[in-house]
């Protein structure tokens, strides 16, 4: 079998009419790691992506394979694949025909040609649909069968630009798990971008958060999500509440951040005293007590939304001083909070994480698009 | 006042059915949504309700009125669409008065009503923007409040965030459902996603096949289904498959795989029948394996442990030989690889008879 290879990215850059795509992103990928690249819309996923694949030339900055560079080289010379959003099957093609064509335009030999087809169909489960046409396929369907194309050509960097948006919730569910599997099985080192932080926790060996062209954190699911290194990680993954104040005291072992209503303890903090900060706890960390309940950070406030989610209940309270938080937790639990109630919000300092307040301001910190 | 019946609805298109005997009625200030996989004619569904398209039979009624013929433009409603389709040359206002000008409202009321609709959406700040300066979640915004213009008491809402990023999506179905109840609406909206229909929804139409599975509310479809196809389809399920082994007057012992068994209150079982037990991850608990097994708890090996945020998700191989998807809160720690014990609650294991299709054509998604 042939070594899983490894990719290194050093200072890439890249301006579209005086906008920044990509901001100097160094990123170093491991042979058969999974990274997920994840950021919302306009954070310049695709066009990283497209650039170590070779579609997209950068204005600076290296490539590398395996310790080779390669961002000399034509897309056809890089051993990568580009799976677009759309697919791109060729309709007036079988299922067979498609996935054939990778290895067919590499000028191997017919039966390992066939060979290549014949695994990587029955792979995908797709084999007894070899005869259906794209149109006749399901977009499930049409997604694997895409990725059969890509996987016959033998190589073993996976590029997936949001392989899953174009299928139906239920079925990403399922196929997610199909995708880490297969390429985990395969010996395959994948880069996928997406907008869907439950994809990037479920799927990623490591999470490399994007924002306006830069990388603003790698790290593994649990540590981005623990431990988010600014508002905007704490807030896009999951969701978060935010409560901004100045740093009231500081110990080994909390911090404590004075409000206009109240002073919250938080995790420890390197900011001095006195400075302005902002604390960030996620909506499913907020524990709801019934009624009024005095005691360190217990915010006492009133049931004004519920939502039911399936799994979860959202629930919206109003703290007596007019802030909304938001709160989520097992429907088991949730079913009893109606509107109305009185409760009292226990926020657990260990799960407050403390930030100094970001340069723009909170407001556009957290915006999301 | 819109209240719709849909009688005997069938729609061919060629050889293809796409909507069969479908029979529903929606409430007056009902918010309703057809979810279902794609191809299951959810969307053909509400084309018919909105005039764009002619049923094949069957006969639509809205106040007790016959539809049946009357074009889109007659049938007093507001659309907002799956790609949002916003008039890109004009600004977010020009966008919000074009409802009433087409519906040639007075000169003076036209501006009064865009004005109320974007404040109604928090734009009122951004009407001089032209969509394509506006982040698609914005653009949306402004699709509703293009479709709130017309004054139509019905929205129909198709696919409304598809076209938006999931954590956009999250900050708008509050505003839906929000703004159809602040204006006494009623709401049909279409979807694949079941946490947005269960966030938005009054009630849930589960369509598959061109037919309706069936209609509940979100709660009720979550925690009770009626059939193995909603269990599947409206959140994540774990399925088990099983045999009555012994039947008493209050309980009965159900065999799985391998010698293993539970035991559940008896629920109308017959002595051999096949079942199926579906049971939720966030219901099931990984326990220590100890010497002896007290109540319904099962052996098995976790092959995997995945982060998934809030929870942990534990995928344990049963000795039954029945993976199962176990979901923890309270982060106890296990390894990969360890020997433990799935025990189940019996109040939150759904039965169902076997089906003779087998289980995977059941509740297969495509």
């Amino acid at each position: 079998m042939p070594r899983i290879p490894s990719i290194r990215l050093e200072g890439l850059s890249k301006r579209f009419d005086g906008i920044v795509a990509a901001d100097d992103i160094s990123l170093e990928v491991k042979d058969g790691e999974y990274i997920v690249i994840l950021g919302p819309t306009g954070a310049g996923k695709t066009t990283l992506l497209k650039m170590i694949a070779g579609l997209t030339p950068p204005d600076s900055g290296k490539i590398f394979v395996d310790g080779e560079r390669v961002d000399n080289l034509p897309p056809e010379d890089r051993g990568m694949v580009y799976l677009s959003q759309t697919y791109a099957l060729f309709r007036h093609m079988t299922v067979w025909d498609n996935t054939k064509f990778g290895p067919t335009v590499k000028d191997w030999d017919e039966s390992k040609c066939d060979m290549l087809a014949r695994e990587m169909l029955n792979l995908v489960r797709l084999y007894d649909r070899r005869t259906a046409r794209p149109d006749e396929l399901s977009g499930g369907m049409k997604q694997r069968n895409a990725l059969a194309r890509a996987l016959a050509t033998d190589v073993k960097i996976l590029l997936l630009d949001e392989p899953l948006r174009a299928l139906d919730a239920r079925l990403r569910i399922e196929l997610r798990y199909e995708l880490a599997r297969l390429t985990s099985d395969l010996g395959i080192t994948a880069l996928h971008v997406t907008h869907d932080q439950e994809i990037a926790m479920t799927m990623a060996d490591k999470v490399a958060v994007l924002r306006k062209g830069r990388i603003e954190q790698l790290d593994r699911p649990e540590e981005i999500y623990d431990n988010p290194a600014r508002p905007f990680i704490c807030h896009f993954v999951g969701e978060a509440n935010f409560f901004e104040g100045t740093v009231h005291s500081v110990s080994e072992d909390h911090s404590e951040l004075e409000g206009e209503e109240y002073v919250l303890r938080a995790r420890p903090t390197d900011l001095p005293r006195g400075s302005e900060a902002c604390v960030g706890i996620k909506t499913e960390n907020v524990r709801l007590l019934d009624g009024v309940v005095e005691g360190q950070n217990h915010i006492p406030a009133k049931v004004v939304r519920r939502l039911f989610l399936g799994r979860l209940v959202s629930i919206v309270i109003e703290t007596d001083g007019g802030k909304m938080l938001h709160v989520k937790m097992p429907s088991s639990i949730g079913v009893k909070f109606r509107k109305g109630m009185e409760v009292t919000a226990h926020l657990e300092p260990s799960k407050c994480i403390i930030f100094p307040i970001p340069e723009k301001g909170l407001k556009e910190e957290l915006e999301v698009e | 006042m819109p209240r719709i019946e849909l009688k005997g609805i069938t729609k061919r298109f060629g050889e293809i059915v796409a909507v069969k005997d479908v029979n529903l009625t929606i409430e007056d200030k009902e918010y309703v949504t057809l979810l279902g996989p794609s191809g299951c004619g959810k969307t053909t569904l509400v084309k018919i309700i909105s005039g764009i398209w002619e049923p094949t039979e069957g006969e639509i009624l809205i106040d007790g009125k016959r539809m049946n013929e009357v074009p889109v433009e007659d049938r007093d409603l507001g659309y907002v669409f799956q790609n949002i389709a916003l008039f890109p040359h004009m600004t977010v206002l020009s966008n919000a008065t074009y409802a009433p000008i087409v519906k040639d409202f007075p000169v003076e009321e036209r501006d009064k009503i865009a004005q109320e609709v974007l404040d109604l959406v928090d734009l009122l700040d951004r009407k001089k923007f032209f969509p394509g300066e506006l982040s698609t979640g914005t653009q949306q915004k402004a699709g509703l409040a293009r479709a709130l213009a017309s004054q139509a008491k019905l929205l129909i809402l198709d696919e409304p965030m598809s076209a938006l990023d999931a954590r956009v999506r999250v900050d708008l179905r509050y505003e839906l459902r929000r703004l159809v109840k602040d204006l006494g609406l009623t709401a049909v909206h279409v979807t694949h996603d079941q946490e947005e229909a269960s966030s938005v929804s009054d009630r849930i139409v589960v369509m598959r096949a061109g037919r309706i599975v069936e209609i509940d509310s979100p709660e009720n479809l979550y925690n009770n289904p009626k059939s193995i196809f909603t269990a599947n389809f409206v959140g994540e399920m774990n399925f088990l498959q099983g045999a009555i082994n012994k039947l008493r007057d209050y309980w009965a012992i159900i065999e799985l795989r391998n010698q293993e068994y539970l035991t559940l209150s008896n629920r109308d079982f017959r002595m051999g029948a096949a079942i199926i037990l579906a049971m939720r991850p966030e219901n099931l608990r990984v326990e220590e394996l100890r010497g002896t097994r007290l109540g319904n708890a099962i052996p098995g090996r976790i092959e995997s442990i995945r982060f998934m945020g809030s929870y942990l998700r534990y995928e344990v191989l049963l000795a039954s030989d029945d993976h199962v998807f176990v979901d923890s809160f309270t982060g106890e720690e296990f390894k990969e690889g360890e020997q433990v014990a799935v025990s189940f609650d019996e109040t939150n294991i759904l039965t169902f008879p076997a089906p003779r299709e087998g289980l995977s054509e059941v509740i297969k998604l495509e």
